[in-house]
């Protein structure tokens, strides 16, 4: 046969690997065999494809990955990810739930959370596993939900307010390159209130990790989800984040996206507003520096009446890094009364860095309030000066005045250790 | 302080109200409940004079006089407060201009001079503390740009302002977190006085919590089909909207 | 007092469209060289005006009607419009007396005092007004007091006559004949317009103003306005347009010029309202203009505000080409359409100069069946180092027949330029007006509140006379659009 002539691309490995790892695969098989065809079907993404124009996936994955990478860690050595005050910490390495690490021991009335394997006999499981990520939009999520063998379940009962936050710890720890596909579902049922954070750190870690991360989550009618995505991988950290929300009527979510470092991160966040009276708040913060490449890709869909959406993401560039804001808002035929704002700001700190930044409104109701605004510039320099005239050095000026143009997203994370942990983060790379 | 007979009403030609009766005295605090589509929003729109509705029967009589014959701003102007569910965004017009034109107004409708300057600030820095308020939001456009929970303290806000004789909270729980709630019926609570009363219209249970009725009411179909103490809103909540289904044999 | 006066205004309709029956000395119909020369003869000009003129003429020759914006108008017909249109008045006035009473009244219903002493509405603070109607200027007040301060101020006509150097030197070097369609017609047959020069140095003690009026039927009004700021000088200047309500449509097409030296500084401020036609878009005024000014040298600056309730069909674009460095662009707007109005105006930023800043605020109604279209250019060129540019264009819908459009053209050839866009549509509806009438306000005040709030950034850059015309305008711009 033809293919057996071909050289080892990824894609045949990542066929191999599928064909290998078939009989541990949790959950339904036949939409596992769908989501690799549709996988082989599209590939790998290349620049020529739009929606990966500004990176170049191909030269990511040269070489050769292990698919499963069993790391052993100390409750030591990862205590430091532990950061939140009064938070369920649930530990996944390498996307395995490492239960030893976790606080898996009780939980308040109304919240389930378990490890993704054991929960697809479940009816929840069942009745929302990949009915929200697409297979055949992206390559990435075809590829998820046909390799995905780690990841967590987090369930949220009607009515259910859980006041302590739920910490999702994702740990790349590798000696040689590895590639996860982890996959977490979260479903928040009515009228129940929850406050998430899902962290991406390295943690003795040498090699290259690939993590091909998607998590959906379901809200359902008068819900509060507050959720808050943090990434902090070295520099062997590659990392696709898929997160897909899917919004019932009255309800309520804020995901704040803060990218703090590794050396290529790519999120997708898309958010369906499937209801009426739906508010979405997107915050979103990117400080990247030397080669980084970070590209956040938002899609906010009103698809019903009188819903608010309200997307904010700055950016500092520094250095040879690149940065990529792709934002955009699709409003329905049937969304009329939609209000939707979309503001995009950056930084360009050098003149080898690049941003590129495209806000895209594709509008079908006549009856909407939208905007979108967009600025890239460099630090004021009227405003440095004014500061060096009271006596600050320049460093110190544009030090501050980064804090400020950075504090304007830290301040909309409501958990108050969440918040002093990133700003704690931003001082100190900015020293 | 309010009556309501036999109230009918009906948008498009369809009864969504089918006799309501209702009496609300001075000091007390009504909570409504009822499943989604039984009439709870039409009520608290007809209270406060939209048009689409029709009523075809019945009255309301507020304070010895006949509501359903003012416009809305008179109903206003009698001491008639909407916390809207879903508050409308009127962009360019500050909190403050909307409340000081408001107020104003009202006064003037019962024959009192405009409110001093000063007076008004004082009044309007003691009651932004009652709902949390940041100062900054009452200097920008009313509910613009507001979040959700923001909007909903701020209908609280205005009713501070505005000192209504009848506060009608149309599902003002919805969309608010557990701190923002609470907030909010903190504010409702400090305002409640002998010579005033509320209606506290919601789905869910969780706001009686914090804002205790004296007496629940529960809407179905266009009807109050069961009338209790606070309790009832617990066995509402346990039981769910079908154990008033069964027990009205709808 | 901006509500009271909505109350007030709210219910009326064009109130600036009587006709003053006052004897006027017409051209015949039509354009050709003859009557440019007719026209210029009239006017005593010297021989290089009349050959500036007849240039301009046979360059607007070549030229085709623009088609690019977003109107759709019957193509005017140019050898059907009077180009010269004098209201008979005799010789020189030396005093008041001598003004036709019919004139007087005229002012009289404009709220325009001709007596020095008199003041607009009561508001305190003084202005200078050049009348000009249909093609010339009628009177100039307040002249001798600014002439003590050196400020030159009077019609265009007489400024041919007394300032030729001063014309020579700067007609045509910020929008030169060539520049368009109606530029180069303007330039070969305008009749009068307005001249105002402002030496070094000098703040000049009030505001100038030029009321323009279309008096006579088939007549197009053609004025050119010239002002220059030398260096470290400041002047203010008000622009205001009527016209009576005719079934036919007029054509006004003006060129205005300005100036801006070395840290000088002119704020024009326009409010507009010419005719805009009945409610079924029958009448009104075309009204094609294009208005340019230059921040010639460093640290100047030029502040264009304009509301535009009037005219069927407008086209305007004030613009400002920076050049100085550190110099300073500003365009306010709020552009209203009603019933079957067209606009389709904005401006034009051209920054040149190193650290120029510019400022584009524009908020568009559109009610009825009327279309409101933003057109905007910000452009900065290559060796524009740090130039920045903020532009808000906000559209504001009352209805659901009518419609808006944003057009910003952004091109940024200096990779230190800092520009920075925003744009919003919303709309009013019942709901709004709903949430103000169960606050306790009525309908009327509730859309003054809503319209005047929206409008608020543009309306706080008028004169405060300008402010509260401008306020009333909108209100019985509007009237009847909602609820």
């Amino acid at each position: 046969m033809e293919t057996a002539i071909k050289k080892n691309t990824i894609t045949d490995k990542l066929l191999a690997e599928f064909e290998a790892s078939k009989p541990a695969l949790f959950g339904d098989l036949s939409l596992r065999e769908e989501a690799m065809r549709s996988f082989l079907k599209q590939g790998i993404p290349n620049r020529k494809s739009e929606e990966y124009k500004y990176v170049n996936i191909d030269a990511m994955l040269k070489g050769e990955f292990s698919f499963f990478t069993y790391r052993p860690l100390m409750v030591k050595q990862i205590s430091n990810t532990r950061f939140l005050k009064g938070a369920i910490n649930i530990v996944l390495v390498n996307g395995r739930c490492e239960e030893k690490l976790s606080d898996m021991t009780s939980f308040p009335k109304g919240l389930e959370i378990g490890y993704i394997a054991d929960a697809s006999f479940n009816e929840v499981f069942q009745k929302h596993f990949s009915k929200y990520a697409d297979i055949n939009t992206d390559a990435f999520i075809a590829l998820n939900t046909a390799l995905a063998n780690g990841g967590a379940f987090i369930h949220v009962a009607k009515g259910a307010v859980i006041e302590s936050p739920i910490h999702l710890i994702n740990i790349s720890s590798a000696e040689e390159s590895t590639f996860v596909n982890s996959r977490n579902l979260i479903v928040v049922e009515e009228n129940a209130q929850v406050k998430l954070i899902e962290s991406f750190e390295s943690v003795d870690c040498t090699a290259k990790t690939f993590t091909n991360s998607i998590t959906e989550m379901v809200v359902e009618a008068g819900a509060i989800v507050d959720y808050t995505k943090i990434e902090n991988e070295n520099e062997q950290g590659y990392l696709i984040n898929t997160t897909q929300v899917y919004q019932k009527e009255k309800s309520v979510v804020t995901a704040n996206t803060i990218t703090l470092s590794g050396s290529f991160v790519r999120n997708n966040l898309n958010v369906a507003l499937d209801g009426e009276h739906i508010e979405t708040h997107l915050n979103g913060l990117y400080l990247t520096n030397e080669n980084q490449v970070v590209d956040n890709h938002t899609l906010v869909d009103h698809r019903k009446p009188n819903c608010n959406s309200n997307e904010l993401y700055k950016g500092i560039i520094e250095d040879k890094s690149s940065a990529t804001f792709n934002g955009k808002i699709f409003v329905r035929i049937d969304a009329q009364k939609t209000n939707a704002f979309q503001s995009n700001k950056n930084i360009l700190l050098s003149d080898e860095g690049t941003i590129n930044t495209k806000p895209q409104l594709e509008i079908y109701a006549d009856d909407v309030k939208c905007s979108h605004g967009t600025s890239t510039g460099k630090l004021d320099a009227d405003k440095i000066f004014y500061l060096r005239a009271r006596g600050l050095s320049e460093i110190s000026a544009k030090k501050l005045l980064m804090h400020a143009f950075a504090s304007e997203v830290v301040d909309a994370i409501k958990i108050e250790s969440l918040r002093e942990y990133i700003e704690e983060k931003i001082s100190k790379r900015f020293e | 302080m309010l009556s309501i007979k036999n109230l009918h009403a009906s948008i498009g030609g369809k009864e969504i109200l089918k006799g309501i009766n209702l009496e609300v005295k001075a000091g007390e605090v009504h909570a409504i409940m009822g499943p989604n589509g039984s009439g709870k929003s039409t009520l608290s729109a007809v209270l406060a004079g939209r048009e689409e509705y029709e009523v075809t029967e019945g009255e309301v009589i507020f304070n010895g006089k006949n509501l359903l014959e003012m416009p809305p701003e008179d109903r206003a102007r009698e001491g008639i407060f909407l916390a809207f569910q879903y508050p409308v965004e009127i962009p360019g017009v500050s909190n403050v201009n909307f409340l000081k034109t408001a107020l104003n107004e009202i006064r003037a409708y019962k024959g009192l001079e405009p409110m001093e300057a000063k007076d008004f600030l004082a009044r309007l820095k003691e009651k932004q503390k009652l709902v949390e308020l940041d100062g900054k939001l009452a200097n920008r456009s009313v509910n613009e740009g507001f979040s959700g929970g923001e909007k909903k303290r701020n209908e609280i806000f205005q009713m501070a302002m505005l000192e209504p004789k009848l506060a009608i909270l149309d599902e003002t729980d919805s969309g608010l977190d557990i701190d923002a709630l609470r907030i909010v019926a903190n504010g409702v609570n400090k305002l409640k006085s002998p010579d005033n009363a509320s209606i506290v219209i919601t789905h869910y249970q969780r706001l009686l919590d914090y804002i205790i009725p004296d007496v629940v009411h529960i809407l179905y179909n266009g009807r109050i089909v069961k009338t209790g103490p606070k309790e009832l809103a617990l066995e509402l909540e346990e039981k769910g909207y079908d154990f008033i289904k069964e027990e009205v044999g709808a | 007092m901006a509500n009271e006066l909505l109350a007030e205004q709210i219910s009326k309709e064009y109130e600036y469209g009587f006709v003053t029956d006052i004897e006027s000395e017409n051209a015949p119909k039509g354009l050709n060289e003859d009557i440019i020369r007719f026209i210029s003869k009239k006017k005593n000009e010297p021989q290089w005006m009349l050959d500036y003129r007849l240039k301009a003429y046979r360059y607007w020759l070549t030229l085709e009607e623009p088609h690019w914006a977003h109107v759709t108008y019957p193509k005017p017909d140019f050898q059907n419009i009077i180009y010269y249109s004098v209201p008979k008045q005799k010789k020189q006035l030396n005093s008041l007396d001598e003004v036709d009473p019919e004139l007087l009244k005229t002012y009289e219903k404009l709220g325009i005092s001709m007596e020095e002493q008199k003041r607009l509405s009561g508001v305190e603070s003084r202005i200078a007004v050049d009348f000009v109607m249909d093609s010339v200027s009628v009177k100039t007040t307040f002249k001798e007091t600014l002439a003590e301060k050196g400020i030159i101020f009077c019609s265009f006509g007489e400024a041919v006559q007394e300032h030729p150097e001063l014309i020579k030197k700067y007609m045509g070097s910020v929008v030169p004949y060539a520049d368009n369609f109606y530029a180069a017609l303007n330039s070969a047959v305008f009749t009068d317009g307005s001249f105002c020069y402002i030496p070094k140095g000098v703040r000049c003690p009030m505001e100038l103003s030029t009321y323009f009026r279309i008096n006579s039927a088939g007549t197009g009004q053609f004025e050119r306005t010239l002002i220059v700021a030398d260096e470290d000088s400041y002047v203010s200047y008000l622009e205001g347009c009527t016209a009576p309500m005719r079934d036919e449509n007029q054509l006004h097409a003006a060129v205005v010029e300005i100036v801006a030296h070395k840290n000088g500084e002119v704020k024009y401020s326009t409010v507009q309202n010419w005719y805009p036609g009945d409610k079924n878009g029958k009448g009104g005024i075309f009204n094609f203009v294009t208005k340019r000014g230059i921040c010639l040298e460093d640290n100047s600056k030029i502040s264009w505000t304009q509301v535009e309730t009037g005219s069927a069909v407008t086209w305007k674009y004030p613009s400002v080409i920076l050049k100085g460095d550190n110099s300073v662009g500003e365009f306010y707007s709020v552009a209203v359409t009603n019933n079957y109005q067209q606009a389709d105006t904005g401006t034009k930023m051209m920054h040149l100069g190193k650290n120029t800043r510019s400022t584009i605020i524009s908020k568009g109604i559109s009610a009825g069946f009327s279309n409101n279209s933003y057109r905007g250019l910000v452009r900065i060129s290559k060796g524009a180092t740090n130039a920045r540019n903020f532009s808000q264009c906000d559209s504001l819908l009352m209805g659901d027949k009518c419609g808006a459009h944003t057009y910003p053209y952004i091109e940024i050839k200096d990779k230190s330029g800092i520009v920075e866009h925003e744009a919003t549509t919303s709309k009013i509806g019942e709901d709004q007006l709903f949430y103000c009438k169960s606050r306790g306000i009525d309908n009327e005040k509730a859309i003054g509140l809503i319209v005047n709030g929206y409008c608020k950034e543009v309306l706080n850059k008028l004169p405060m006379e300008f402010a509260v015309e401008a306020q009333k305008l909108l209100a019985v711009s509007l009237e009847g659009s909602v609820g």
